[in-house]
């Protein structure tokens, strides 16, 4: 059950490579809603700092998104 | 050739010429620019103010509130800055001060528990004895703690102060190449972590597909207040040695993907392993009789390694004032710990983009570590393999909800824009597998679970 | 991409869709096409900010022209040899105290009165190079250093001209970038007819600049990537005289009299500023075959054509 999950993530991960990174995309010029401030995967960066510590220090997982690591000596 | 050579000379003169002869041309053009610029009417920036590059500013104060235990407030400064060859810089610093009850690992129980508490701070003073009512010798000159029947057992004057900072760099090498340097320091009166990461990232495909590849080493050294514990030693016998250690290394392979002009997708995958001290030296375990009594206490054990293995993907989409982002995490590690983490924002425009609101919902399960135990019986060996009562390596479920305010201050006087903004989220975490305790135990609820509240406001510019 | 067009407040304004989400306000000034690039700005803000730069190229066109009558450079021109001189306002005092400084920084080589030389050489691409004397005989009117500056008066002894073309077109560029910087913080590009400057970086990534090669027009020989700053481009391109097989480009050596041999067929320099920029660019161009090692030797960014 729990396996699933992880082969979800990387058959999807599969898909995208296999299409082609080629076919995929946009022209230089088309990047005007990727560009905006809040489509960018770090907008948020102190959002995800002070989630990251509450569940580093309240779950057994961390990470995922970077580096966990370097918190608080209780986990 | 250079600027004004009048008479021919050495190579390393003329070039010191070229130099002088250059900044006299940038000082002439900004004393032509300045100067008119000064003079008209509505011109209010000179070159040179427009040369220099500023820094981004994002500040936040989060106050954390879980429900009968520990109260968090956590100030948090971010300062970025692009230079104009491309080099980042950004910096972080985060202080945090947290106060209130922490759960020690024991089980709740049907008489009065007494602890000593590891965390006051008057813990100097010669070692005295205490006689507690469960007839346990407890020898430090902490305070004392009781718990009432039915109750979680908590260590009331738990308190600590953490202050981290880090850095990062990224350094483009080339157009497509760019390298990244950073490290954090974060410093707590019993713990001190030290951790440095390079990686690179390559732009493919017209910078439609990013590859990343990092590398983390971190450092860690615990010094628990009367020292670390043995592990599984007998609480009672209060067998503590001087500071311990604990290090780690990771590694992080990323992929992110432009789909189409409004949907981006990042994988990454990463692994780490840490080796060393990795109790937590203020958790113990109740060990219990068949008639639901606790005979006594022991300090947990964890193995010595633990290795991880995380699978994230990300995805964010906009759609005209909407933007998503979905987020799955599976993580597997060797303490046969497993998890899943499914997370969902949307952030919603108004009309005029100035201000929005974003809901959030996270869901989280976890199973239990393969040496987790609520408890230990006193029939069982009395030399334990690993064994560990902290709830976070038990089996649960965990979700978020949240919602978050943002509005945008345009400053009409020097053209700046900044943000401010609230979010609020409640977290509960619900233990699953919940085994009733033997004897007395049974009508207790000894898996209380965890109910806390965050509140945090922010400002960027 | 077909252009969509606007009828605009400002009827020599001329409203450009580029691509998606880019547009350019486009209009004609100091013998040039001039354009202010705008991504992610609706059309009235567009037709406004366009206007403002418009205004500025066309106030300091009208003011530094040689061929106007109510100019201020004819203002000058008309106090030629007289003993009180005249009276300068304060920006083309500046103007002029800059002039001086590249003069000295250039050993003469940049020079605002050599524009005499033009009584001799005609650059319409015929074979008709001026006779040695006529070329000698118009020297003794060029030199910055044979008029007399004491600002903010001037004394222009007869027969000498000033022309601010040089400068004038990189100084309009920076008027102009300053005017719209200070009411637009999102991303800007002001180009008059190939000297630009931009403030910082477009939401898709860098600025794509085309460098025409000179003679092939429309056929961009590079393109650079510009995040913020100045590009200037100085070039002979299609202006020049061809005598028995030695072209003489148009660019003048004022110590001389005669084109500059050797020069590059177009420098580009990026710099912070577009007077700064061009003028690198322009003596780059002066230096002929010494061209590289100048631009070398500044520490600037820059491509060259030959």
């Amino acid at each position: 059950m729990y396996r699933k999950s992880m082969v979800l993530i990387l058959i999807a991960a599969a898909a995208v490579l296999a299409s082609g990174c080629a076919s995929l995309g946009v022209k230089p010029w088309q990047r005007d809603v990727l560009a905006r401030a809040d489509m960018q995967l770090d907008s948020e960066p102190l959002t995800h700092a002070i989630d990251d510590h509450m569940y580093f220090s309240k779950e057994a997982s961390s990470g995922g998104r970077g580096f966990a690591g370097g918190g608080c000596g209780c986990n | 050739m250079q600027l004004k050579p009048k008479v021919s000379v050495g190579a390393d003169a003329s070039r010191m010429r070229a130099k002088v002869a250059r900044r006299r041309l940038i000082a002439a053009s900004c004393a032509l620019l300045g100067a008119t610029a000064a003079r008209s009417q509505d011109a209010t920036k000179s070159a040179a103010d427009s040369m220099s590059d500023e820094w981004a500013f994002d500040s936040a104060l989060a106050y954390y509130h879980e429900s009968g235990r520990v109260k968090a407030i956590e100030p948090i400064v971010n300062l970025s800055k692009t230079y104009g060859d491309g080099r980042t810089f950004s910096g972080q610093v985060v202080f945090d001060s947290l106060s209130g009850s922490s759960p020690n690992g024991a089980l709740t129980s049907t008489k009065v528990q007494t602890f000593a508490s590891p965390s006051g701070k008057s813990l100097s003073a010669a070692p005295t004895t205490y006689t507690t009512s469960s007839g346990q010798l407890v020898s430090e000159s902490a305070p004392i703690y009781t718990i009432n029947p039915g109750q979680l057992p908590v260590d009331p004057s738990y308190h600590d102060q953490r202050l981290s900072m880090s850095g990062n760099w990224g350094l483009p090498i080339s157009r497509l190449t760019t390298t990244q340097v950073g490290g954090k320091l974060s410093y707590e009166h019993d713990f001190v972590s030290v951790s440095a990461n390079a990686g690179v990232s390559r732009d493919f495909n017209q910078k439609n597909t990013t590859l990343s590849f990092q590398l983390n080493d971190e450092f860690d050294r615990l010094s628990p207040i009367g020292g670390a514990p043995v592990a599984a030693s007998d609480y009672a016998l209060f067998q503590k040695g001087g500071g311990k250690t604990k290090d780690g290394v990771g590694a992080m392979l990323g992929l992110t993907q432009v789909m189409n002009r409004r949907w981006l997708t990042e994988f990454n995958l990463s692994v780490d392993r840490f080796k060393g001290y990795l109790n937590d030296p203020y958790k113990i375990i109740s060990v219990i009789d068949p008639s639901g009594n606790t005979t006594g206490y022991l300090y947990e054990r964890r193995p010595g390694t633990r290795t991880r293995k995380v699978a994230y993907w990300e995805n964010k989409a906009a759609w005209g004032r909407l933007v998503l982002d979905g987020s799955l995490r599976y993580m597997a590690d060797s303490w046969h710990v497993r998890s899943d983490t499914a997370e969902f924002s949307a952030r919603w425009w108004n009309f005029d983009r100035d201000r929005y609101i974003e809901p959030t919902v996270r869901w989280y399960r976890q199973t239990a570590a393969n040496f987790y135990t609520p408890w230990l019986d006193s029939g069982g060996s009395k030399y334990i393999d690993y064994a560990s009562a902290d709830s976070r390596l038990a089996a649960f479920h965990a979700y978020t909800v949240g919602l978050k305010y943002g509005a945008k201050i345009e400053d009409s006087e020097d053209q700046s824009s900044s943000e401010f903004n609230v979010r609020v989220e409640y977290y509960q975490q619900t233990l699953d597998h919940r085994t009733p305790g033997p004897g007395s135990l049974q009508g207790l609820d000894l898996y209380p679970g965890l109910k806390a509240i965050l509140v945090q406001v922010g400002y960027k510019f | 991409m077909v252009p969509a067009t606007n009828s605009a407040p400002d009827p020599a304004l001329r409203l450009e869709e580029r691509g998606a989400d880019l547009l350019a306000v486009c209009f004609s000034s100091m013998a040039s096409s001039c354009e202010l690039l705008l991504p992610a700005a609706d059309r009235d803000a567009a037709l406004e900010l366009g206007a403002m730069a418009a205004g500025e190229a066309r106030r300091i066109e009208a003011k530094f022209s040689r061929y106007r009558d109510d100019s201020a450079v004819a203002d000058i021109h008309r106090s030629r040899g007289s003993a009180a001189g005249i009276e300068l306002d304060p920006e083309t005092a500046s103007l002029l105290d800059f002039a001086r400084e590249c003069f000295e920084l250039s050993d003469g080589l940049f020079d605002i009165t050599s524009g005499v030389l033009r009584g001799a050489w005609k650059f319409d691409g015929s074979d008709r190079v001026p006779a040695p004397a006529a070329v000698a005989a118009l020297l003794p009117l060029v030199g910055f250093d044979k008029l007399r500056w004491q600002s903010p008066r001037l004394w222009l002894p007869a027969g000498m001209e000033l022309d601010f073309g040089g400068i004038g077109k990189e100084y309009a560029v920076d008027r102009a970038f300053q005017l719209v910087a200070a009411v637009r913080e999102a991303p800007f590009l002001v180009n008059f007819g190939g000297d630009l400057r931009a403030n910082r970086p477009t939401p898709r990534g860098p600025w794509q600049v085309g460098i025409e090669r000179p003679g092939s027009e429309r056929q961009a020989a590079m393109v650079l990537e510009l995040e913020r700053g100045a590009l200037t481009t100085s070039g002979d391109a299609r202006r020049f005289l061809l005598k028995d097989g030695v072209r003489y480009g148009h660019i003048l050596d004022p110590r001389s009299g005669w084109p500059v041999r050797a020069a590059p067929r177009s420098v580009t320099v990026a710099a912070s500023t577009c007077t700064e920029a061009g003028l690198l660019s322009t003596l780059a161009m002066l230096q002929g075959a010494g061209a590289e090692a100048f631009l070398e030797g500044q520490g600037v960014m820059h491509w060259l054509l030959r």
